[in-house]
């Protein structure tokens, strides 16, 4: 499911960008290596809106130990290019809600993001952005707008958009 | 040991040319020089970390700025030096939290070692790289004697990060959270190829006190008195502009702070060390605020920024000093709140509009009508727009129907899509200028004025914030929060000096309703006055007040805010039979800003003390303010209540 999803990527990134050190270095490279996993595990049923405002604010439990600093990428995958696709299924999940809106409204910073880690360059995000606006119902109408759906999506779009897909894949 | 590929034979190649003709005096002294460099080659571990450790006490390296602010050393109140940094894997030395001498002493040693250290378990070199640089620089550390160890993990953060700017962010003030009601500040990470479009692709790095779920009253009292861990942590841009914009209705301005590529390299180090640390965390003084500037003083040495801050950091003051700091803020940036965005957008509809707005709010299917499709493709556009923006803004504040609203919003958006036409970008301009044009946080106060049949003079002070009768500009509107005030006056007549009036904690929070926004205002009062009330004419009367009510918004003149409350208060006095009396009431009032300098409220209640001294009460206030610079006020107050009439003019400055 979406939180599932969600949770899994964040733990991934705890490990690969910030967070706990594994005990001993030991490698685990499946999404949620370590201790990521069991620090979200919780998560969802800290999601009232209380609760979101304090981990938001004083970052709880969210920021520190989630993205700390000095603890580097032990015990993870640290291929380049797995991480840039990791990196955008973990922002569509964070931010489904305002890339679901700009996507149908074509336009917007979320969306830009979402194309500059989807490798789409500056002078065609207009063409991304109208691709986007397009497949935006056949998404809706499927009921699911989670994070990955949406990169799926808009992968499909990029490769069956000659001019996307020749400027991505190049 | 050596680098693989380093020259063993470097000493004698660079200092002993054959001595073809050289007299054999010099020859001599070459031998002598060339055997000592071999020696010295051939030195122990030891004696090389002696040696550094030597020239470092020569050099007083442990009385710098630059050792002092890599380990937050700081004089206390008795002069001696302590660290401010709370976690004991930071220090090299059992002895490094007050000893900076030996903290050198200890991390020069550790420099030789592989050995993992600190809670990012890395080598020193590594885990406190900022240490190490300089310390290489000042003590031109000899690599194939001390051998550079390679910071993978740092270089991979470093490049994660991209670094080719820094911001810094300020969330404005939010009452409705006790730990974000003076603002917030943290720094993001500029990213190279960044536009205005993915700079929510930034990192960001931010100190904020670890504060477990759940934690009730004792939050308070915690956050204030170093209870909790402060951290420091790297999230993405997007998660905070989620959490502030989206989530907490805040509206945000980015500051773009002029550092060279050398000071951010300094700061990201020592951010990086800071990985290693936590500080107890105090609300006032050592809060997010205050870090911040230290970061920023190791990015810059020559910035001295914390000692502008002795007992408490208030989040909009440091933007201030940064701002007035020549040269170093680029530029300000505004990025509204949803709230804020909903409000403009909606004074581009025309009354028409407006209906149509509501309708499809509640029924997105009306979408499909040929009354809205009758709409220009633009307008339809930008209706929708604003209705998906109400439903958001609906979905993630505290309702049960949130998935009422989300489904919605949906069936809106998918509307919406089949316009097929993008957004236009729309500037939203702020409700208040911002945050470093207000007023400073600390004001004194010198007036006099006359009561009943006596005249007066006065002195105020309150320690914070900002009252609704302040010069309101840089300030969220319709907040206000005063903490520790204290008057003096001398009664001429009576000649009596004594406390007038003390404040302890004044938070009123209005909030104005409309056909969208919908959220109760509030206010809490707590501290005490001197009131005239039966035989006793001059008495200490200590209160306890909370009210809950509603507020609305009109443009008359300029701008005004109505009000009314219900309220219930507790008064403690030797004047009242019992000592006390406890009761309800209400007040209605009015703030009304005249012109951008000239303010107007008025208010009057009416309560009734049921118990103890039973009584009631009838009063009125009416107050008049006009700003004459950024950090100056006049002001003039009427206040009635019970047969007691009190006039005061009274001059204030910030600071």
């Amino acid at each position: 499911m979406k939180k599932v999803g969600m949770l899994a990527m964040v733990g991934f990134f705890l490990a690969m960008q910030g967070g706990i050190a594994l005990a001993g270095g030991t490698p685990d490279t499946g999404p949620g290596c370590g201790l990521g996993k069991e620090l979200w595990k919780d998560f969802p049923n800290a999601k009232t809106k209380g609760a979101q405002i304090l981990m938001a604010t004083t970052n709880g439990s969210f920021g520190t130990q989630t993205f700390g600093i000095s603890t580097g990428t032990l015990g993870c995958s640290d291929d380049g290019r797995w991480w840039a696709e990791q990196k955008a299924t973990m922002f569509a999940e964070l931010n489904a809600d305002a890339l679901a809106q700009e996507m149908a409204q074509g336009s917007g910073e979320h969306l830009a993001s979402m194309a500059t880690l989807l490798g789409v360059p500056q002078p065609q995000h207009e063409a991304f952005f109208a691709m986007a606006q397009g497949r935006y119902a056949t998404l809706s109408s499927a009921g699911d707008l989670s994070g990955a759906t949406m990169v799926e999506t808009l992968n499909e779009g990029i490769s069956a958009d000659p001019l996307l897909a020749k400027v991505v894949l190049n | 040991m050596y680098l693989p590929g380093a020259p063993i034979g470097r000493w004698e190649s660079r200092h002993c040319p054959p001595p073809d003709a050289v007299t054999r005096f010099l020859f001599a002294i070459l031998v002598f020089l060339c055997s000592a460099g071999q020696s010295w080659a051939g030195s122990t571990v030891q004696d090389y970390q002696q040696d550094l450790i030597n020239r470092a006490t020569q050099s007083r390296l442990a009385d710098e700025r630059e050792w002092h602010l890599l380990l937050h050393y700081k004089a206390n109140l008795l002069g001696s030096i302590i660290s401010e940094e709370d976690d004991e894997g930071f220090f090299l030395s059992s002895r490094g939290k007050s000893d900076p001498q030996a903290e050198l002493e200890a991390t020069i040693r550790q420099f030789f070692s592989s050995d993992l250290v600190g809670r990012s378990k890395q080598p020193a070199q590594c885990a406190f790289i900022a240490r190490y640089r300089w310390l290489k620089e000042r003590l031109q550390f000899d690599e194939q004697r001390l051998i550079p160890q390679s910071c993978e993990r740092f270089d991979r953060w470093r490049a994660e990060l991209n670094p080719q700017g820094v911001s810094l962010i300020f969330p404005a003030a939010f009452l409705n959270n006790p730990a974000s009601m003076f603002g917030h500040t943290f720094l993001r990470i500029d990213q190279h190829g960044q536009t205005e479009q993915t700079r929510l692709l930034a990192y960001t790095i931010d100190y904020a006190a670890d504060v477990p779920a759940g934690a009730g009253l004792e939050f308070a009292f915690k956050g204030m008195f170093g209870g909790y861990k402060g951290f420091f942590s790297t999230p993405p841009y997007y998660l905070k502009v989620q959490a502030y914009r989206d989530i907490e209705n805040r509206d945000m301005w980015e500051y773009r702070l002029n550092l060279t590529a050398a000071q951010i390299d300094r700061l990201l180090m020592h951010a990086w060390e800071m990985g290693n640390a936590y500080f107890d965390y105090f609300f006032f003084k050592e809060n997010c605020s205050y870090h911040i500037l230290s970061l920023l003083e190791y990015a810059n040495p020559a910035l001295r920024l914390r000692d502008q801050f002795h007992i408490w950091t208030i989040p909009a003051d440091t933007v201030r000093v940064l701002v007035d700091y020549p040269g170093l803020v680029g530029g300000a940036i505004y990025r509204p709140s949803r709230s804020t965005i909903i409000k403009r957008k909606r004074t581009l509809l025309t009354a028409d509009e407006l209906e149509l707005l509501q309708r499809i709010k509640e029924e997105p299917e009306f979408s499909g009508d040929p009354v809205f499709a009758a709409q220009p493709l633009s307008r339809r556009a930008l209706i929708l727009d604003l209705v998906s923006d109400y439903l958001r803004y609906k979905s993630e504040s505290d309702n049960p129907d949130m998935t009422i609203y989300k489904e919605r919003n949906r069936r809106v958006l998918t509307a919406r899509s089949a316009l097929s036409i993008p957004s236009e970008a729309i500037a939203i301009p702020p409700y208040t200028k911002q945050p470093d044009s207000g007023h400073r946080t600390t004001r004194m106060s010198i007036g006099g004025g006359w009561r009943n049949d006596d005249t007066f003079e006065e002195a105020s002070f309150r320690a914070l914030y900002h009252d609704l009768l302040d010069p309101e500009q840089g300030y969220t509107p319709d907040a206000q929060i005063e903490a520790l005030g204290l008057t003096v006056r001398h009664y001429n007549r009576a000649e009596q000096t004594r406390i007038e009036r003390a404040t302890l904690l004044n938070i009123l929070s209005l909030s104005p309703v409309d056909d969208l926004f919908r959220a109760p205002s509030w206010k809490v009062n707590v501290g005490m006055q001197t009131i005239r009330h039966r035989g006793c004419r001059l008495c200490n009367n200590g209160v306890f007040n909370g009210g809950i009510g509603g507020a609305i918004e009109t443009a008359f003149i300029k701008r005004e805010v109505l009000f009314a409350f219900a309220e219930a208060e507790a008064n403690v006095s030797p004047a009242y039979h019992e000592y006390h009396r406890i009761g309800g009431g209400a007040t209605v009032g009015i703030w009304a800003d005249v012109t951008d300098r000239w303010k107007l409220t008025g208010s009057g209640s009416y309560l009734r003390y049921p118990l103890g001294d039973t009584s009631d009460d009838i009063r009125w206030h009416v107050g008049s303010r006009y700003t004459l610079a950024r950090d100056w006020a006049a002001r003039m107050e009427y206040t009635h209540r019970d047969r007691d009439d009190d006039f005061v003019f009274s001059l204030q400055a910030f600071f």
